[in-house]
């Protein structure tokens, strides 16, 4: 369905292709499960499954926009300065005893991270300027933002109605996993059942022939950098939920998570080919990884070797899925 | 516009008059503040209470703050740029132990004193040092735990980043009291960065991995201890069932301490940063220089003696936060 835009030779090996790399994640996600269950007795009970989903939503979410980006072949490094910016001004309309009320604060926080993403899309899209440079800048430029905003200190005391969003329940699931989950939905019909949902693989796969094709490929760039705009700041208002605070330094080096749940998850850097599923599967496989170390008492220092092995381990099956192709 | 200019006029002979009125002195003084990094709570506090200190509020000292970003050779190079401007005198944050000492050689040889506050640097070329002892703070909050659960029982250790000095000396203060409880056993020892989110994704783990056995919480600082209640909490323990310690007095800390849900100690940002101002100044000026940050009195009673300000060392005492304390200290911030 998607790969008529992409610039493989044959379409239906590269949809086999595809599947197998997407089941090979899933199948290496379960057996990393299966290991972790007999390591440790804990692992496969249903409180920790809920630990585990909850730690994921936020790095799901900003890898959900992530995936949109980089299939267009593109890269957004300052998701998680737009994180910690958006939730930093939605922080400081429900603080203390003239707490304003979360239908106001959450809308502003959300479009203060739509509006970053806008400018990142609109330099990149018009001015065709490199994404990893726009966004690099765009890094900076909002964490700089963030500190403006409160003189560096963070927003405490937020309102109970608003930590709901990172501390509620809802029939045994908390509402960050929720939300990933309807984000998820969304955004996997939007990809894969919608006509723009084409158009981002086909910028991706080739943008020249995407072009010549009638495709706006300027605008369709342009929208990805805000849906990820969005959904950064999305994740910042859950951040900031959970730990009851917005502080101005979160989410440093919250990009690198996102990109590696992406890349384990299949996507290509090259743009054009890859899938939401993969992305999730890639970013509970980091979830696990880091939950299930945690429980063997394993040195964050070694987690982050593990993590890192994992990530190259992916890009190489990616390229030689490549060379097959 | 007549007005606007008369007003001008007046401002700038108002201006004139204060000036030769402080000017008794004959001198501004310029002092570079170099500290690691401007992005923490503390080092905010920190800060601002150097801008609150009297002498720069009336003009007498011309402060200039260096923001280290967390960089040692930024640090080393910002010191360079002091001594090219042939600066008066310099306080030293460092962010590392060992990376600041050469920094400050060369300050002394440029013949610039200089004062260190808050972390430490290994340099005999330091003037003074005006900071709180981490070693200290770490044996409190281990001893309040440890105090609270009984004497044995098991507790979780949340650590700093690893080979800060705070972390080092912090986790030197939690061992030097646990080496006295035979019956306390540490099950986790684990870094968390400084960070509330780290923090409670690390005790949610650890609350799945030891179900229903931690009986205390050590936090080196007080944003993980309350990283590490939120996660209590989302797990459907009370947290006043797990007693938990933090350090620092950061103003949510001070809040659960209200709400029973943790203990601290405050680390008094604005004594550090003053207090180092003054005994810079003395060096500066002389045996003529009379402290003017209030501290000295607020502290005089709890061991913190001027003396003639030419100390090596003067250590800030740590204030344990209290349901007493507490309201004044959420009060003082507003």
């Amino acid at each position: 369905m998607k790969n008529e835009f992409t610039s493989q030779p044959s379409a239906s090996s590269s949809v086999f292709f595809d599947k197998l790399a997407e089941f090979g994640i899933v199948i290496a996600f379960i057996f990393l499960c299966i290991c972790l269950s007999f390591a440790n007795e804990n692992f496969m009970t249903w409180g920790n499954w809920v630990n585990v989903l909850r730690q994921t939503s936020i790095n799901g979410i900003l890898a959900i926009g992530m995936t949109y980006v980089i299939l267009t072949k593109g890269i957004d490094l300052s998701v998680g300065s737009l994180l910690s910016v958006s939730g930093i001004v939605a922080a400081s309309l429900v603080t203390g005893e003239a707490a304003g009320s979360v239908w106001i604060a959450i809308p502003v926080g959300l479009c203060v991270g739509m509006f970053l993403g806008a400018l990142n899309g609109l330099v990149v899209a018009r001015l065709s300027v490199a994404p990893f440079v726009v966004t690099l800048g765009m890094l900076s430029m909002a964490r700089g933002f963030t500190f403006i905003y409160n003189d560096g200190m963070p927003i405490a005391n937020l309102s109970p109605q608003f930590r709901y969003l990172g501390q509620g329940m809802v029939g045994g699931m908390p509402v960050p996993v929720i939300v990933l989950a309807l984000v998820f939905a969304i955004f996997w019909f939007i990809l894969n059942r919608t006509t723009f949902g084409r158009y981002v693989y086909a910028v991706g796969g080739n943008e020249k022939s995407a072009k010549t094709s009638g495709i706006r490929t300027r605008l369709v760039v342009f929208s990805v950098y805000v849906i990820s705009g969005l959904l950064s700041a999305l994740a910042g208002l859950i951040l900031a939920a959970r730990t009851t605070s917005a502080l101005p330094q979160a989410g440093v080096a919250y990009e690198l998570d996102a990109i590696a749940a992406v890349v384990i998850g299949g996507t290509s850097l090259n743009g054009g080919v890859g899938t939401l599923t993969g992305t999730l599967v890639g970013a509970l496989i980091i979830g696990v990884i880091n939950n299930g170390l945690d429980l063997l008492g394993v040195s964050s220092y070694y987690q982050q070797v593990i993590k890192g092995a994992i990530i190259v381990a992916a890009v190489l099956i990616d390229v030689s899925r490549k060379r097959k192709n | 516009m007549r007005i606007i200019k008369l007003a001008a006029i007046s401002v700038a002979l108002s201006l004139i008059g204060s000036a030769s009125a402080i000017a008794q002195p004959k001198k501004t003084y310029n002092i570079g503040a170099a500290v690691y990094g401007l992005k923490g709570e503390f080092m905010q506090l920190w800060a601002n209470s150097l801008k609150e200190h009297p002498l720069v509020k009336d003009g007498t000292i011309k402060l200039t703050i260096l923001d280290g970003r967390y960089d040692a050779l930024t640090q080393n190079n910002q010191f360079d740029t002091m001594i090219t401007q042939k600066v008066d005198g310099i306080i030293f944050v460092p962010i590392d132990i060992q990376a600041g000492a050469e920094a400050v050689s060369k300050a002394a040889a440029a013949n610039i004193p200089v004062v260190g506050s808050n972390t430490r640097v290994n340099s005999d070329k330091l003037t003074s040092y005006v900071g709180s002892n981490d070693v200290i703070a770490g044996e409190m909050e281990a001893e309040s735990v440890i105090k609270a659960i009984g004497g044995k029982g098991n507790v979780v250790i949340l650590e700093g980043p690893i080979g800060q000095s705070a972390q080092i000396e912090r986790r030197k203060g939690n061992q030097n009291v646990l080496a006295r409880y035979k019956d306390v056993k540490v099950l986790e020892m684990k870094t968390a960065n400084w960070s509330r989110a780290e923090a409670l994704t690390l005790m949610e783990n650890w609350l799945t991995a030891h179900s229903g056995k931690i009986n205390g919480i050590i936090g080196q600082n007080d944003e993980m201890a309350l990283g590490a209640i939120e996660a209590v909490k989302a797990k459907g323990i009370d947290p006043k069932s797990i007693p938990t310690a933090g350090i620092d007095g950061v103003l949510d800390a001070v809040r659960a301490v209200k709400a029973g849900t943790m203990v601290s100690v405050l680390q008094d940002a604005s004594a550090q940063a003053q207090g180092s101002l003054d005994v810079l100044m003395r060096s500066i000026v002389g045996p003529t220089y009379k402290p003017q940050a209030k501290i000295w009195d607020h502290y005089k009673s709890v061991g913190l003696i001027w003396g003639d300000g030419t100390a090596k060392a003067y250590s800030i005492p740590w204030t344990p936060i209290t349901l007493k304390n507490a309201d004044e200290m959420l009060a003082g911030s507003k």
